[in-house]
C-alpha cells in the first residue's frame, strides 16, 4: 500500500483532529503542520502508522519575539519521497512538550539536545540528561536571551 | 587446551564481580573525545552509557551570528575527514531556500570533490579500524592513497584540509589545468589498489573471523534509531539518498548500492569498502561529462533568503547530514541546526554494544565510523 499524498495526510490528520491542528501547509512532498503541544504526541503517533517511520531530525527554535519555543519533527519515510514537518510550541515559561521516545528511539538524544541547549522539557523522557554541555552547566545556550561573559558578540567592520 | 570462548565466557561470569571501566575519552580507539562507561561481568560488556560533548564548540550559535556565507568555513569543522561534503550540504540547503541555480560546470565540479571525498574519508576510516584491530600494513595503504587525494584538493583549492571551497550559487574558482590529467592519473592509479586491500584485511581469514556476527544491528532497531548512510546499508536497507532523494546531479549518474545482509561488523566494512569504487565510477563519469562554462551563477551580493524554514539533507561519508535553517529575511540566519549522522549513529552503541568483550567494543564502535567534530559540533 503506498503512503497517502501531502494533501491526503493534512486531511486525514485535520479530520481526526480538528482544532488541534493549528494551521498547515503543503509544500511540494512535504506536509508542513503546526499542531497544539496538548495533542502533539497523538498527532505524531498516527502519523508514524501512516508511514512516516523515520524521524530525520528534531530541532529546537526559540521564537523570543512571542514569547514560544518551538520543537521541529522532520519525518519521512523510507519507501516513498513523502516528508512532513511538524512543529510544536509551548510557552517559555513552562515549556513542556510531550517526549517521542516511545515512538523513535532516535529522539532520545535529539530531546537531551533540545533540553540542554534550548531549555525544552521533554515529558516522559526517560534520561533528560544535559548532553553537548557539562553536567554543572548553568541555563541554556542556545536560547535568543542567554547570556554569558565570554560571548563575544558578532561585529561586522 | 584453551576451551571455547563461550565456555570461557560462562566461566568468568560465575567467578568475576560487575565492575566498570571508563574508556576514554582520551583513549586511542575512541577516535577523539569520546567517553565510554562500560559495566562489566569479567571481560563481557553488560551495558554501555556514551558521554559525549568534549568538543563542543557552539557550532550553531556560532552559525547564528554570522551570514550565510561566513558560516561555510565554519561547516568544515564540523566533520573534518570530510570537510568537501559539509559544505556541500550546507551551500545546497541555502540554495533550496533561495531558489539558487548552479551553473552545469559548478554542479559537475561539486560531485567529482564530493566523491574523492567520500574516498578519502573512507580509506582513513578503513586505515584506522584496521589499527584498532591490529592491523598496521591497511593503514599505511590507505593514507598513502589519502594524501594523494589531498595532493588533488591542495591543487584545487590550496588546502589540505579544511577547504571552505563550495559557494551559495556555485564554485569560488575553476579547476586548475593539471586538475583532469592528475584526476585520472589518480583513479588509473587507485583502482588496482582496491585488490590490494583486499589482499591485506578482505580476505584475511582472521579478520573476516573477528569482525564476523559482531555487533548485530536489525533492521528494524536501524530504522527506529534513523541510522543512515553505511550503517543503514550495512544492515540490509537499500537507502542512498544520493538515488532515493537526488540532489545536484546525482541522478545522470550510474552507480550501485552495496547492502549487507547481517548487518554486523564485517557488513559495514564490506559496504564501505565497495562504496569506494562506486564513486571511483561516479568521479570517472562525472570527469567524462564535465562540461566548460560558467562556475558561478547569479547571486545576490548581499544573501538575505526569504523568510521561511528548510530541512535539506545529503548523504554524506557517515550518513544523512541535514540541515534545519530558519531565516527571518535577515542575512543571518535566525536558527542554523546541523543533523549529524555520526551523533544519530552513535546514539545506537548503547543497544549493540552489550554482550560482547571489550576488545570487541573498539570493533564495533570503529564500524560506526564516527567523527567526535561532528559529534558534539
Amino acid at each position: 500500500m503506498g503512503l497517502m499524498t501531502p494533501d491526503e495526510v493534512v486531511q486525514v490528520i485535520r479530520s481526526e483532529f480538528g482544532e488541534a491542528v493549528k494551521a498547515s501547509e503543503v509544500k511540494g512532498v512535504e506536509t508542513r503542520m503546526n499542531v497544539d503541544r496538548a495533542k502533539s504526541y497523538e498527532i505524531l503517533s498516527r502519523l508514524k502508522e501512516m508511514g512516516f517511520e523515520y524521524l530525520n531530525c528534531l530541532s529546537a527554535v526559540d521564537w523570543i519575539a512571542s514569547g514560544e519555543l518551538e520543537a521541529v519533527y522532520n519525518l519521512s519515510s523510507l519507501k516513498e519521497p513523502t516528508k512532513a514537518l511538524i512543529r510544536v510550541r509551548a510557552p517559555r515559561e513552562d515549556p513542556v512538550i510531550r517526549s517521542v521516545v516511545a515512538l523513535w528511539s532516535t529522539a532520545d538524544w535529539h530531546e537531551r539536545e533540545a533540553y540542554d541547549l534550548m531549555g525544552i522539557r521533554f515529558d516522559g523522557h526517560p534520561d533528560l540528561r544535559r548532553i553537548l554541555t557539562s553536567e554543572d552547566w548553568v541555563g541554556h545556550p542556545l536560547r535568543k536571551d542567554y547570556k554569558d561573559e565570554r560571548l563575544v558578540p558578532y561585529e561586522p567592520f | 587446551m584453551i576451551p571455547p570462548e563461550t565456555e570461557i565466557i560462562e566461566r568468568t561470569q560465575e567467578t568475576m564481580e560487575e565492575m566498570y571501566v571508563n574508556m576514554g575519552p582520551q583513549h586511542p580507539s575512541t577516535h577523539g573525545v569520546l567517553r565510554l562507561m562500560l559495566r562489566l561481568d569479567g571481560e563481557v560488556v553488560t551495558e554501555v552509557t556514551t558521554y559525549i560533548g568534549y568538543l563542543h564548540r557552539c557550532h550553531e550559535k556560532i552559525g547564528e551570528n554570522r551570514t550565510y556565507i561566513q558560516i561555510i568555513p565554519y561547516t568544515d569543522r564540523l566533520d573534518y575527514l570530510a570537510s568537501m561534503y559539509n559544505n556541500f550540504g550546507y551551500v545546497l540547503a541555502v540554495e533550496r531556500l533561495m531558489g539558487l541555480q548552479v551553473p552545469e560546470r559548478a554542479e559537475y565540479m561539486r560531485v567529482i570533490l564530493a566523491e574523492l571525498q567520500r574516498i578519502a574519508s573512507h580509506l582513513i576510516w578503513m586505515g584506522t579500524f584496521g589499527l584498532d584491530l591490529g592491523n598496521f600494513t591497511i593503514f599505511m595503504y590507505c593514507f598513502r592513497e589519502r594524501e594523494k587525494i589531498l595532493d588533488l584538493f591542495e591543487s584545487v583549492s590550496g588546502q589540505r584540509l579544511n577547504y571552505a571551497f563550495y559557494r551559495i550559487g556555485g564554485m569560488p574558482m575553476d579547476l586548475p589545468q593539471t586538475f583532469l590529467t592528475d584526476c585520472k592519473a589518480f583513479l588509473e592509479w587507485f583502482k588496482p589498489r582496491l585488490p590490494e586491500y583486499d589482499a591485506v584485511m578482505t580476505d584475511n581469514v582472521i579478520f573476516q573471523k573477528r569482525v564476523q556476527g559482531l555487533g548485530k544491528l536489525d533492521q528494524k532497531i536501524a530504522i527506529d534509531y534513523a541510522i543512515s548512510g553505511p550503517m543503514l546499508r550495512g544492515s540490509g536497507m537499500k537507502w542512498d539518498l544520493r538515488r532515493n532523494d537526488p540532489y545536484s546531479i546525482y541522478d545522470r549518474f550510474e552507480f550501485d548500492i552495496p547492502v549487507g545482509t547481517a548487518g554486523d561488523v564485517w557488513d559495514r566494512y564490506m559496504v564501505r569498502r565497495l562504496e569506494m569504487a562506486e564513486s571511483v565510477k561516479i568521479v570517472e563519469q562525472a570527469l567524462r561529462d564535465l562540461p566548460p562554462g560558467e562556475i558561478m551563477g547569479k547571486v545576490p551580493k548581499k544573501l538575505k533568503p526569504p523568510v521561511g524554514d528548510i530541512y535539506s539533507r545529503v548523504e554524506s561519508p557517515r550518513g544523512e547530514l541535514g540541515f534545519y535553517i530558519v531565516s527571518d529575511g535577515s542575512e543571518k540566519p535566525y536558527r542554523y541546526k546541523v543533523r549529524s549522522p555520526a551523533f544519530v549513529n552513535l546514539s545506537v552503541l548503547p543497544e549493540i554494544g552489550p554482550g560482547h568483550l571489550i576488545a570487541d567494543m573498539v570493533a564495533i564502535l570503529g564500524s560506526i565510523d564516527i567523527v567526535l567534530g561532528e559529534v558534539d559540533r
